[in-house]
């Protein structure tokens, strides 16, 4: 099942996708992890995260967004502009950070999508942002309602949930499987597992993940250098992550946006659906894009550090994200000055030169952290 | 500890520094001589010198000592404050200081404005504290407006603010981001003034809701409630602040110009630090007066005015001289750059309630809160260029490329198409940092500016002439 995992999350209209549109299906891209998608789910529309998969080249977005931009911002941009994201009918811009803003900007201006919606989303967590953010779930929900002619029920919006939340345990118990000794998946499988997550039909999706998970129960990754947690920007590059598993680096935990901070915090399906929306998208967000509460992030490293008992951290960023660059200073901080050794890297997203670079840089970790085969 | 017994220690400390240079200042003269400039100039170490010589430039002397000496009592407000124990509160360039001036017990800082200082005026050019910054591992694509200030906070050995306002989330990550790691790192409360990025009713009202609810937080904080008559006092030192502000915009309508072009970075200067306060009228008092008497004289540093240049961003900070007199020297003259367009408008003074209001509109649309703070950073950006280059006849746009600033490059491509086919004015794209001087040489950018103008500007205006001769035959 693992392969197939694999093969499906490494394509962008992947199978499934395309056995969706065929069947009359619509498709809705997003890019950020803020964005409600059971709203999406709840109108019969299939949510797509938009990703980049490594991909190097970035020439045609370069002349709209510029070389001072996020490199996993021009590589979705330039993938955009170029078709591959041409199967889907629409497209969600949220303000997760001020590259992707620019990003969504440059697509609707030189390549406009047949629907587009601006959810708004605040950067801090008082009871107005709160309320402000409710309604704008509800003026997002009114909106694909309109666009769609299709009503959203709370009825459907419910089942959405219920079928949102079924992607994240399934998820969570990915990872609750590599805390072990001898972890059931390695942190690349993982990654493939998130990426399929936000790629196929819910009930696809959990079908895949339960024969993944039964195949894996008594799997055993051994042979590693050092237990290891990868925190930071948005990277959906599995190749990075198999270049630090490589040299000895299991990633057995992550803090990534393409990782644990989209599925940790559980949705109250009993709550009214928009405000459970409104609180997980928002009031629980580990996202660096708050700016007033860093200490839950700090938080939520420092147990996930102990619960998958980790040996060392690896925080990357994305040359030029401010939020993740100046968020992994924080970290590194509080995090050495609890012992725990940290490893900061600035990195080009897609490169196979950096690559290169990030091996050698984690293989001196290991020695430093005292990982050794 | 001083190298040498008994000798005054020499402060540490981008404010320190700057408070220091200031002191001298607010000794001199409002008006001296040539003699008495070259007498200060010989003095100072390069850096400071070229600096000096730009503001102390016959044409802008009076203006230029007005100015500074304006600084020098917002910098000792600051010293005078915490000595006394009210809080000092450091706020970025897009924060309105009059809410400030309305306490009692409370004075800004704002620390774009220091930078442009230090980065301008001191031995060293504020280096020193962007490295401390990079040493931390804070990354070298942050803005270096804010880092090298709060990079000197940092060490820990410097004037301290006792509060941080963040009004940054919404317009600008970077800032965001410093903002709450240094409130974080020195252990002092940040207040954050978020912009929803939404122009409707609703988002208006939503930051009328961040913004009262903040005012409260620093009336809790500075532990006193805003007196309605001492705000009214600020707000019509506001209003009179801001007809002064328009009176020099109409002046800037004439061609040439008889504003000249550092008075652009003065204008913003009130508007950032002594706005609502009397040091700011009697600055822009000056300059007005002695904007006119250029106009009555036809005065202008060029043999004509050859290209009006409106900056889409901001300016370079690290050479006055070198950029703002240099230019009008070749006959380009400075327009404005995105921290003028602030737009005041006249805030009724009737109740507090409306009072506070006209403040609270005017921290919406103040500079790049206002464009990278809006729905799309784009339209609003081009809205306001495109408006202001019509208005002021620009003959072309040109984009600093501060490196840090990432919405302003995200959408730099569409802002340049739609100025040319709207307002028929080519953008000029450079790459500098506008406080960090060790980036791009001032005379790479002043090469760049010159073959620019003499070759796209200048050739574009050519043919429109020869257009016009045959319609009017």
């Amino acid at each position: 099942m693992m392969e197939e995992v694999a093969r499906l999350s490494e394509t962008i209209e992947n199978d499934s996708v395309k056995e969706w549109k065929a069947g009359g299906g619509k498709v809705v891209g997003y890019a950020c992890v803020c964005t409600p998608v059971e709203i999406l789910d709840a109108a019969g529309i299939l949510p797509y995260r938009i990703r980049a998969l490594g991909n190097p080249r970035t020439d045609i977005a370069d002349s709209h967004l510029a070389r001072f931009n996020c490199s996993f911002c021009r590589s979705c941009l330039q993938l955009g502009l170029e078709g591959a994201f041409d199967f889907m009918d629409g497209l969600i811009e949220t303000n997760g950070c001020d590259h992707l803003r620019g990003m969504f900007e440059n697509w609707q201006y030189v390549k406009p999508s047949p629907f587009f919606y601006y959810v708004k989303v605040p950067h801090q967590t008082t009871p107005d942002a709160m309320e402000y953010f409710e309604e704008e779930i509800r003026l997002f929900r009114g909106a694909i309602e309109q666009e769609y002619g299709t009503k959203i029920t709370d009825e459907s919006l419910r089942d959405a949930i219920r079928r949102q939340e079924a992607i994240r345990e399934r998820l969570r118990k990915v990872y609750d499987m590599r805390k072990a000794d001898a972890p059931a998946f390695t942190g690349a499988e993982a990654l493939s597992l998130f990426l399929l997550a936000s790629a196929v039909p819910p009930d696809r999706f959990c079908e895949m993940a339960d024969a993944a998970i039964a195949e894996r129960k008594d799997n055993k990754v051994t042979g590693y250098r050092a237990r290891l947690m990868l925190g930071g920007a948005a990277s959906d590059e599995p190749e990075l992550i198999k270049a630090i598993e490589d040299v000895g680096g299991l990633i057995v935990t992550d803090a990534l946006c393409y990782g644990a901070r989209a599925f940790w915090s559980p949705i109250d399906l009993d709550a009214d659906p928009v405000k459970a929306m409104a609180d997980v998208y928002l009031r629980d967000l580990l996202c660096p894009r708050m700016y007033d509460d860093y200490p839950r992030r700090r938080d939520f490293v420092l147990n996930a550090v102990a619960e998958a008992r980790v040996d060392g951290v690896v925080l990357t960023h994305n040359k030029f994200c401010d939020v993740h660059g100046v968020d992994n200073v924080q970290l590194r901080l509080d995090l050495e000055k609890r012992d725990i050794p940290v490893l900061q890297l600035e990195k080009v997203y897609g490169s196979k030169a950096d690559v290169g670079r990030i091996r050698t840089r984690v293989q001196a970790f290991l020695e430093r952290i005292g990982g050794k085969a | 500890m001083p190298i040498i017994a008994g000798a005054p220690r020499v402060p540490e400390g981008l404010f320190n520094r700057v408070f220091q240079m200031m002191e001298m200042i607010e000794r001199v003269p409002d008006d001296f001589s040539d003699e008495e400039v070259r007498g200060i100039i010989a003095l100072m170490p390069s850096d400071v010198a070229d600096t000096l010589e730009g503001f102390f430039a016959r044409r802008v002397r009076t203006a230029s000592v007005a100015y500074l000496k304006m600084i020098a009592r917002w910098m000792r407000d600051a010293k005078e404050a915490k000595a006394s124990g009210k809080k000092v509160i450091l706020v970025p360039f897009n924060f309105v200081p009059e809410l400030l001036h309305a306490f009692e017990n409370a004075v800004p800082l704002t620390s774009e404005v220091l930078t442009s200082l230090g980065a301008g005026a001191t031995q060293g050019k504020g280096h020193r504290y962007w490295d401390y910054a990079m040493g931390l591992g804070i990354p070298d694509h942050l803005c270096s407006a804010s880092t090298i200030e709060l990079g000197s906070m940092l060490t820990e050995d410097d004037f301290e603010a006792d509060a941080i306002i963040s009004c940054t989330a919404g317009a600008c990550d970077a800032n965001s981001k410093i903002h709450e790691f240094v409130a974080n790192y020195l252990g002092i409360p940040q207040f954050i003034l978020e912009k929803p990025v939404d122009d409707t009713e609703r988002g208006i009202e939503q930051y009328r809701k961040n913004f009262y609810s903040m005012v409260q937080s620093l009336e809790d904080f500075v532990g006193e409630r805003i007196d309605e008559g001492r705000l009214r006092d600020v707000v019509e030192k506001c209003n009179r602040a801001a007809e002064l502000h328009y009176q020099l915009w109409e002046l800037k309508k004439n061609s040439p110009s008889p504003v000249p072009n550092l008075f652009s970075f003065f204008i913003y200067g009130c508007r950032f630090t002594m706005w609502g306060k009397q040091e700011a009228i009697d600055c822009l008092e000056i300059m007005v007066a002695e904007s006119r008497k250029r106009l009555a004289a036809g005065d202008y540093p060029a043999a004509a005015e050859i290209a009006r240049c409106a900056w889409l961003y901001v300016g370079y900070y690290i050479d006055y001289n070198g950029l703002f007199n240099w230019m009008e020297e070749q006959g380009y003259t400075y327009l404005f750059d995105v921290l003028d367009l602030f737009f005041p408008e006249p805030i009724p003074t009737g109740s507090k309630q409306e009072m506070l209001d006209g403040i609270c509109e005017a921290a919406r649309t103040f500079p790049m809160t206002r464009q990278m703070g809006a729905d799309s950073m784009s339209v609003a950006w081009i809205d306001d260029a495109i408006h202001m280059a019509r208005e002021m006849g620009a003959d072309c746009g040109i984009y600093c490329g501060h490196h840090a600033c990432k919405q302003t490059w995200s959408v730099i491509s569409i802002v340049q198409k739609e100025l040319m086919e709207r307002a028929g004015a080519p953008t000029l794209c450079l790459q500098g940092d506008a406080w960090l001087s060790g980036m791009t040489p001032m005379s790479a950018l002043q090469e760049d500016i010159d073959q620019f103008v003499k070759n796209v500007v200048v050739k574009k205006r050519a043919p429109r002439s020869v257009r016009s001769k045959k319609n009017s035959r």
